[in-house]
């Protein structure tokens, strides 16, 4: 009789609690039935002590399964109505995520700075120290001691900005770094030194007075030829980040000797020619050498024990060529329009 | 320089390389061509032809001219040459047919300058030919440019011969030398030669010639000249260019019967004389300069440029014809002082073969004998020199070859490619070259082994070396702190959304004015591009300022910084270039405080605890909005905003930095302490204070009352209205106190509460707890 109703009570609370519709609703369900002074099945369990001691034990037991499911029922209904009213909330927190976020966007380092930073990463890579000199230098730095002396006429390629005062001038190549590398480290040495360079020019879509350079120099024992080859194969495959065909040909510095001007095979035409390579197939791309003795010994460095090569490499005609950009003046223009590019 | 590649032809013996080939092996192997270029291309198409009948065309001073144009025929012809006349023999080219002015033309008569004979275009060439006849020696001609820096250490490429050697050698073919020194007379001189000093001039050697016909070149010659770029002038003249173009060696020739007295002199100029150069500019000159000189004075600037007053002209009948030889550095000194630079001041100054004065007048008797029929020597040869060195000799070890190339060259192969440049070549020691330097590259181009290690290197091409990495230790190159922290700085700035910018180092002296400096206390470039930027910048302010400027016409914000040196006068020694960082926020709109802390930020994060202490403004300055860096007690940099009067709308935020400070003091040791074990306490405090008083001010007062149990403050806000007083704000902080062994009591954190109210009421401010 008893356990009749338990089942009954049971199941018509199981489909009270399916169909509450809030958690109000549920708890007119949960006070109906399990509520300490009203609850149905808490009337029940409070009858079984009336019960003789063998039925007790087997109704009590179907009395607390009874309660134990109606329990897990209201809890499983219960967390389902607070699922709802979250989800419900955070939806109403909906966001437009392609609205742009506040705040300045990343400013753009300089090409050149990117193209100098990269050169010079390749070549710590490659065991070569970064130096820097000064931009004002003096005559005997500049040209003296790279085997210019004043009464040399390669003094006249070089146009020069002279400073007030005693032999001071705007250094018109970084090679004066060399001469500061060699005076201080001695040999054996790999440096690089990029840097602003002056040269006294007019302005126009391809001049510059003040440009952009990176040198370079090793001085080891039995430096030769072919190793210099090797060097700006390497270095020019970092730059391209492509293998290059290089060829020497004859050039003239007087801080090197033998002298060469190095040229890339054309990259836009692969060789067979073309409007950028003058249809040669060829790409002037740096001069290089090997250093002259008599750079090595103003330097204190003895030429019968020691040798090195030597290069320059224009850092603004390689930005330029790299980005395409047509005109020169941009590069220390300053507008924003043109420097946001890179 | 420009090379006649016909020149160059009738020099080497059978050559057949083509123009362009020709260019190409030259670049390869000894210099930088630049282009290669035709002159004359008409000339192997032009005839003589006699104008038959002229007959005007009305409405213009154009001619219809009927000629007889030999195998090319009879052809009516348009012309427009003021010297257009019946009866004259003029050059004729069938160029095809166009109707002008109504008259079918067919072909042109020709002007000099069409034909790229000479410049002249004043008129049709009027000759003294058989009616056919093709110009006698004129051909169309291949013009190679050579780049000049490329051949800066080659005397000898100056001239066509020297070029000849070069491609002789290349081709192995043999050079066919136009000099005869056989034809240079015997017996004595008809002048005197004084040189005062020969180190200046080593050797002055000159021919005295008479019954002289001064008068236009053969076309052949004029032809000739034009094609290298050079002006004929007369037939004397032009013997001289052509041998400098031929020989590399510059020659002058005097009008004998101008010359005062019978000896020539080649001295220091005397202080202050004169003298009028042929291209009619006078010149004052100095000691330093050095003359040619008669009795009377200077009659020519010695390696430079002839005078005036001694020109060859139509009227001269003796000609003293100097063929000399001076100092390079002497002459390049004075054509650069007077910035006078000639064909021979250019070519004095690579340092000219003195063995080659003779052969330059040997070589004149040959053309004069042509140019001016009937012209006389007058005695034998004026010599003057100093003993011509010895040619050098310079032992080559043949490994030393190897080593400086990187591959070997056989002992067979270097002889002969020294040999075929004309060194001398002797096996001294085994393994060991005694080279002997031929004079025409022994004046400064070769003087040690490693010149001739880059003549064996040209020669077998440097295409046939093969890189090769060397065996040298790997390690770590040193490092260089400076540079790393600037990039750091630059990657920092980006990040904090600045863009950079690059400036000049030349400033106006309105600009370095503007920014409160003093022109004088720059530096100043002697030779600017232009006055406005004579100065050397000791601040990278005026460049940014600029771009602020320029950009804010397109943008309504941006930040931008640049990092580069200033350069600053100290006294006569090295000037002292200190790395700067310059960074700027701009904003249109807003009333600048929101830029300020912006690049306040962008300051702390760069110099982490940095304090604003702020300072009086300067001129530039906003004067309320001004402030010194302190970082590690040391004042590394400024922050204000730009006075508002140099912006044209909105307001610009300005950091500037010493980098150099700053990267000194952002080396520290790091070091771990451990994290506190027992917990710390926190409260708020607000100060009531005046509206300008600073809460970086309040904020060191309390730290200073709080003492060592303070872990840390922190500004929460400031308040200023009621119930405050007018005239006063309330500034709040929250303090945490604590210490490292052991909980504080609530006894000790109220002691230290009241430590600070205490302290502050002593120095006038009422806290509110
Ligand atoms: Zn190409």
């Amino acid at each position: 009789m008893l356990e009749q109703s338990i089942q009954e009570l049971e199941s018509s609370s199981l489909a009270r609690i399916a169909s509450a519709r809030s958690l109000e609703e549920l708890e007119v369900v949960r006070v109906s039935v399990l509520g300490r002074k009203e609850g149905a099945l808490t009337h029940m369990m409070k009858e079984l002590g009336k019960l003789p001691p063998e039925e007790r034990k087997s109704t009590g037991k179907l009395v607390n399964a009874a309660k134990q499911k109606l329990e897990e029922a209201l809890a499983a209904r219960e967390k389902q109505f607070a699922d709802d009213t979250l989800r419900a909330r955070l939806d109403t927190e909906w966001i437009d995520l392609t609205l742009p976020a506040p705040g300045p966007r990343r400013g753009h380092l300089h090409p050149i700075t990117q193209i100098q930073q990269e050169l010079e990463d390749l070549f710590v890579s490659l065991g070569f120290a970064v130096l820097d000199g000064p931009e004002a230098e003096t005559e005997y730095h500049n040209f003296d001691a790279l085997n210019i002396p004043a009464t040399h006429p390669a003094r006249d390629a070089q146009d020069t900005f002279w400073l007030e005062g005693s032999n001071l001038l705007l250094r018109t190549h970084t090679s004066p770094v060399q001469v500061r590398g060699m005076e201080k480290l001695g040999p054996p040495l790999r440096i690089v030194a990029p840097g602003r360079v002056f040269r006294n020019e007019s302005v126009d879509a391809s001049h510059e007075h003040t440009f952009y350079q990176i040198e370079g120099m090793m001085v080891d024992r039995d430096v030769s030829v072919a190793h210099l080859l090797y060097f700006m194969k390497v270095m020019l495959a970092g730059v391209f980040q492509r293998e290059v065909s290089v060829r020497l040909r004859p050039g003239y510095f007087p801080f090197v000797e033998p002298g060469f001007e190095l040229d890339i095979q054309c990259l836009l035409c692969g060789g067979s020619g073309c409007p950028v390579c003058k249809q040669s197939g060829w790409v002037e791309q740096l001069g290089c050498g090997l250093v002259h003795p008599n750079v090595l010994r103003m330097s204190g460095i003895d030429p019968e024990e020691w040798s090195g090569f030597a290069f320059g490499l224009g850092l603004t005609r390689l930005v330029m060529m790299r980005y395409g950009i047509d005109d020169i003046r941009h590069l220390q223009g300053g507008d924003l329009r043109f420097l946001e590019q890179f | 320089m420009k090379f006649s590649y016909n020149w160059i032809r009738e020099l080497v013996d059978g050559l057949d390389c083509a123009p362009g080939a020709l260019e190409k092996l030259i670049t390869m192997k000894t210099a930088e061509c630049e282009g290669i270029e035709v002159s004359g291309a008409l000339l192997d198409r032009a005839c003589a032809a006699l104008v038959e009948s002229v007959e005007p065309i009305p409405g213009g001073h154009n001619v219809k001219t009927v000629v007889d144009a030999g195998r090319y025929g009879r052809k009516t012809v348009v012309c427009g040459a003021p010297n257009c006349r019946a009866g004259i023999i003029t050059a004729y080219v069938p160029i095809g047919k166009k109707t002008i002015q109504g008259v079918e033309s067919d072909g042109m008569l020709a002007s000099a300058a069409e034909l790229d004979i000479s410049r002249d275009h004043t008129g049709i060439l009027e000759l003294d030919l058989q009616i056919g006849a093709p110009l006698p020696g004129c051909f169309p001609d291949s013009v190679i440019e050579i780049d000049n820096k490329s051949i800066t250490h080659r005397p000898d490429l100056w001239g066509h011969l020297g070029m000849a050697r070069e491609v002789a050698a290349l081709q192995g073919r043999s050079l066919k030398d136009p000099v005869h020194v056989g034809m240079l007379p015997e017996g004595p001189a008809p002048i005197k030669i004084e040189v005062e000093n020969l180190s200046l001039c080593p050797r002055y050697s000159a021919l005295v010639f008479e019954n002289v016909t001064v008068k236009p070149s053969p076309l052949w010659l004029q032809t000739r000249l034009t094609a290298i770029g050079l002006n004929p002038i007369n037939n004397v003249v032009d013997m001289t260019n052509y041998i400098m173009a031929e020989l590399a060696q510059p020659m002058h020739a005097f009008d004998a019967n101008l010359l005062r007295g019978g000896t020539i002199y080649v001295r220091p100029a005397r202080p202050g004389e004169r003298l009028r150069a042929l291209n009619e500019e006078e010149y004052t000159l100095d000691p330093s300069n050095l003359v040619i000189a008669d009795a009377g004075g200077a009659i020519a600037l010695g390696g430079v440029i002839g005078g005036l007053d001694s020109a060859i002209s139509g009227k001269t009948t003796r000609v003293v014809l100097e063929s000399a030889n001076f100092l390079a550095s002497s002459v390049r000194r004075t054509s650069a002082v007077l910035k006078l630079r000639t064909d021979a001041s250019m070519r004095f100054e690579k340092a000219q073969d003195p063995h080659n004065t003779v052969r330059g007048l040997a070589r004149a008797i040959e053309l004069l004998s042509e140019l001016s029929p009937g012209i006389r020597l007058v005695g034998g040869v004026a010599d003057r020199k100093r003993e011509l060195p010895a040619a050098p000799v310079i032992p080559l070890p043949l490994d030393f070859v190897a080593r400086k190339l990187g591959r070997e060259v056989g002992r067979i192969e270097v002889r002969s490619i020294l040999e075929r440049m004309g060194f001398g070549v002797a096996e001294a020691d085994a393994g060991i070259f005694a080279v002997t330097v031929p004079s025409w590259r022994a004046t400064k181009d070769v003087t040690i082994k490693d010149d001739l290690v880059e003549e064996v290197g040209r020669m077998v091409g440097y295409d046939s070396i093969t890189p090769q990495a060397p065996l040298v230790p790997s390690a770590a190159p040193p490092r260089n702190p400076e540079r790393r922290f600037q990039h750091e700085v630059r990657d920092l700035f980006a990040d904090l959304g600045f863009t950079e910018v690059y400036n000049y180092s030349f400033l106006s002296e309105d600009a370095v004015r503007a920014f409160g400096s003093d022109p004088a206390e720059h530096i100043r470039v002697t030779n600017p591009i232009a006055s406005d930027q004579a100065l050397l910048r000791t601040s990278l302010l005026p460049g940014v300022w600029k771009n602020i400027n320029e950009n804010l016409k397109h943008r309504e914000a941006f930040r931008i910084f640049e990092i580069g040196l200033e350069i600053h006068k100290r006294g006569n020694s090295l000037p002292e270039e200190i790395p700067h960082l310059l960074a700027a926020i701009y904003e249109r709109q807003g009333d600048g405080a929101a830029g300020l802390f912006e690049i306040k930020r962008a300051a702390e994060c760069l110099m982490p605890g940095a304090q604003l202490c702020p300072a009086e403004a300067r001129a530039f300055e906003h004067p309320a909005r001004a402030a010194d860096v302190l970082w590690k007690g040391e004042k590394a940099g400024r922050l204000f905003e730009l006075h508002p009067s140099l912006v044209e709308t909105g307001r610009a935020a300005i950091l500037d930095v010493n980098l150099q400070l700053a990267q000194r003091l952002a080396v520290g040791e790091k070091k771990y302490t451990p994290i506190r074990r027992y917990p710390s306490s926190a409260f708020d405090l607000s100060v009531v204070a005046g509206l300008r008083d600073q809460a970086g001010s309040l904020e060191s007062a309390i730290r200073s009352f709080a003492g060592p149990l303070l872990e840390s403050i922190h500004f929460l806000r400031q308040y200023s209205g009621p119930p405050l007083p007018e005239g006063s704000k309330s500034v709040s902080f929250r303090l945490t106190v604590g210490s490292p062994e052991r909980t504080l009591s609530s006894d000790e954190v109220a002691q230290v509460r009241n430590q600070i109210i205490e302290g502050m009421r002593g120095r006038g401010y009422e806290l509110r707890v």
